[in-house]
């Protein structure tokens, strides 16, 4: 099995998930720096489901993306699930992001040649488990989003809303501590958006699942406990939402 | 991790990959197998080729021809020299052979009438035929025993006849041997052929002398003693090992078939550029796709597996395609290259097959490192701005 916490800090058993201290990013373009990012501290408790919101250029996805691992802060700390980030070499990052962290993208880009089923198996493969163990999971996994009568169905066979539905059974299959998604209902219709927003609900009250979720739409964040409104690289706002 | 689990999900991805292009995998697997055809059929070639010429150690098989004649119509020996032949120290045995061939020049289906005594052939080929086939043989004067090659090109068995160069022969049996000369030969009695052939009168002239050593060492002087012997006669004689006389007569065809050869390695280094291209076209395409798996954890030397795996598949599938077109053609067709009078036979090789595939493989994995490096080291963030 993997073993990400050997050379950095560990925070395991904390009931904060994620923790920031004073992050930046930077992007250097054309010569000129853009600061995407600005003296970001933010503290997210285990369990919680967050709204990131913000317009366009805010920073909110740069934002998730440096929660999920997929890109590195320019300056400040960075921990996740017991892990600092900012420490983690390429490829300890990746196995970090293979069990702790689950990302559902607006797009879903699921692998269009896999059918449903093996494309949320498709991560299992970066964990030890047996064939029927990935089967278990697998099928749990897509009994937890609805969709299991479409296993065999290929992406191009599914409406928007079940591929977002394979997209999150794919983000859940390996159990992660952090599920993250980057504008989940971007690109549904009103009542696939709702389908799918109360799916995130479930995983959330009957699972207990961590979501931190970017969103341009107010009704969508209604569905989170705590809203965290970005403007130009900078935190403007950290409340809790009232149902 | 277990390595060998994300290797298996590489390889359902990669696996699948080929059916998400359906038209551009079948191209590049089509174009794969073309030059894997192409380089095992002229390989087929070569190696025959080598087979016949090629001296090994033990060789003991000379032949005599006459001096200067490069073609069995113009080779013409008094019969009578097998005796002051066979007195040549270092001799084991010594047979006159007639040749009457259909076609003297550079052929793919030509026949090889051989006439010899019958009761000296009857000795140095038994166990080639059944004893009931040579019984047959040995009782009719106007009998053929007929290499298999032969039999399968012209489609004769026991007891048909048939015509060729103006001879008209009955099918005595199969001959099976592993020289090539045998396998593209019709045995006749050296009487018959020698009447049938009406050359040089009826009796007493021969194409050749096919001589054995008793001992491998003593080739090349045996050969010495035999053209000295006649160097002052009416109809001198130059002799050769059997491979370097084939290989003389073959002398066009080995450049052509080397000239082949060229243009089989030459089909290869364009399965490089063909894989390599699909390769690179297919990874550009999907740029965002590595991009997830790197999200959903997969690791750089994952996605360079994934990329060679991709190709691989290509050079492999499409090597085997090639290389068993190649084994069932040469198999089907049982064709010898015949110039001269020397015949080359064409066989099937599996190990040919098991080269070519090898190539193609070795060749289009060295064609995904490139691509391969590329996708390890993307960067997830610069794969989904792509």
């Amino acid at each position: 099995m993997q073993n990400t916490n050997a050379t950095t800090p560990q925070i395991h058993g904390s009931s904060d998930i994620i923790v920031c201290d004073n992050l930046e990013k930077h992007y250097s373009r054309g010569g000129e720096t853009v600061r995407v990012l600005e003296s970001i501290d933010l503290t997210l408790a285990r369990g919680a489901f967050v709204a990131l919101m913000g317009p366009s250029g805010s920073g909110k996805t740069t934002l998730l993306n440096l929660f999920a691992g997929i890109d590195r802060p320019t300056a400040g700390t960075l921990m996740v699930d017991g892990q600092d980030l900012t420490k983690l070499s390429r490829a300890q990052l990746a196995q970090w992001r293979a069990t702790s962290v689950g990302y559902v993208f607006q797009l879903y880009h699921l692998v269009p040649v896999l059918t449903a089923y093996e494309n949320v198996e498709l991560p299992l493969y970066l964990h030890e488990l047996s064939r029927a163990q990935r089967h278990e999971r697998v099928s749990e996994a897509l009994e937890a989003v609805g969709i299991s009568d479409r296993h065999a169905h290929y992406p191009r066979q599914l409406s928007g809303g079940q591929e977002q539905r394979v997209a999150i059974a794919r983000a859940i299959v390996t159990r992660p501590a952090l599920l993250l998604a980057d504008e989940p209902t971007g690109d549904l219709d009103r009542v696939a958006a709702a389908s799918i927003m109360q799916l995130l609900s479930q995983l959330h009250s009957e699972r207990g699942q961590t979501i931190v979720m970017v969103t341009h739409d107010p009704s969508t964040a209604t569905h989170a406990q705590r809203l965290v409104r970005l403007d130009k690289g900078q935190l403007v706002e950290d409340v809790a939402v009232l149902s | 991790m277990s390595r060998a689990q994300s290797i298996m999900g590489m390889a359902t991805l990669a696996l699948r990959g080929m059916k998400r292009r359906p038209t551009r995998s079948a191209l590049v697997l089509a174009g794969v197998a073309v030059a894997v055809f192409l380089f095992c059929t002229v390989d087929a070639m070569r190696s025959g080729v080598e087979r016949a010429t090629q001296k090994s150690a033990g060789e003991t098989a000379l032949i005599v021809y006459r001096q200067n004649r490069f073609c069995p119509f113009t080779s013409q020996l008094p019969q009578s020299y097998e005796s002051a032949i066979a007195k040549i120290p270092g001799v084991a045995s010594v047979t006159p052979v007639k040749i009457v061939v259909s076609n003297c020049r550079a052929s793919l289906d030509v026949v090889t009438f051989r006439g010899v005594p019958p009761q000296e052939f009857a000795v140095t080929h038994s166990g080639s035929a059944s004893a009931q086939d040579m019984q047959s043989w040995l009782s009719r004067g106007d009998s053929a025993l007929i290499g298999r090659e032969l039999a399968q090109r012209r489609r004769l068995k026991a007891g048909d006849r048939f015509t060729a160069a103006g001879v008209d022969a009955f099918v005595a049996g199969i001959i099976e041997s592993d020289l090539p000369q045998d396998q593209s030969s019709a045995f006749v009695h050296l009487s018959f052929l020698q009447e049938q052939a009406k050359r040089g009168g009826t009796g007493g002239v021969v194409t050749q002398f096919d001589v054995r050593v008793s001992d491998p060492a003593q080739m090349d002087s045996v050969a010495q003693a035999i053209d000295e012997r006649f160097a002052k006669d009416q109809s001198p004689t130059t002799t050769r090992a059997e491979t370097a006389h084939v290989a003389r007569a073959a002398t066009d065809v080995i450049v052509l078939v080397g000239f082949a050869q060229a243009l089989g390695i030459a089909a290869l280094v364009a399965v490089f550029a063909l894989v390599a291209n699909a390769i690179v076209l297919s990874m550009r395409s999907r740029e965002k796709e590595i991009s997830v798996l790197q999200t959903l954890g997969f690791r750089g030397v994952h996605l360079a597996t994934l990329v060679l795996l991709e190709a691989l598949l290509l050079g492999g599938v499409g090597g085997m395609i090639g290389a068993g077109a190649s084994y069932a053609a040469v198999s089907l067709a049982r064709t010898a290259m015949t110039m001269e009078g020397v015949s080359i036979a064409i066989a099937p090789s599996f190990a040919i097959a098991l080269i070519g595939v090898a190539i193609a493989i070795g060749l289009s994995v060295l064609a995904g490192i490139v691509p391969a490096i590329i996708a390890a080291r993307q960067t997830i963030v610069a794969g989904f701005r792509s």
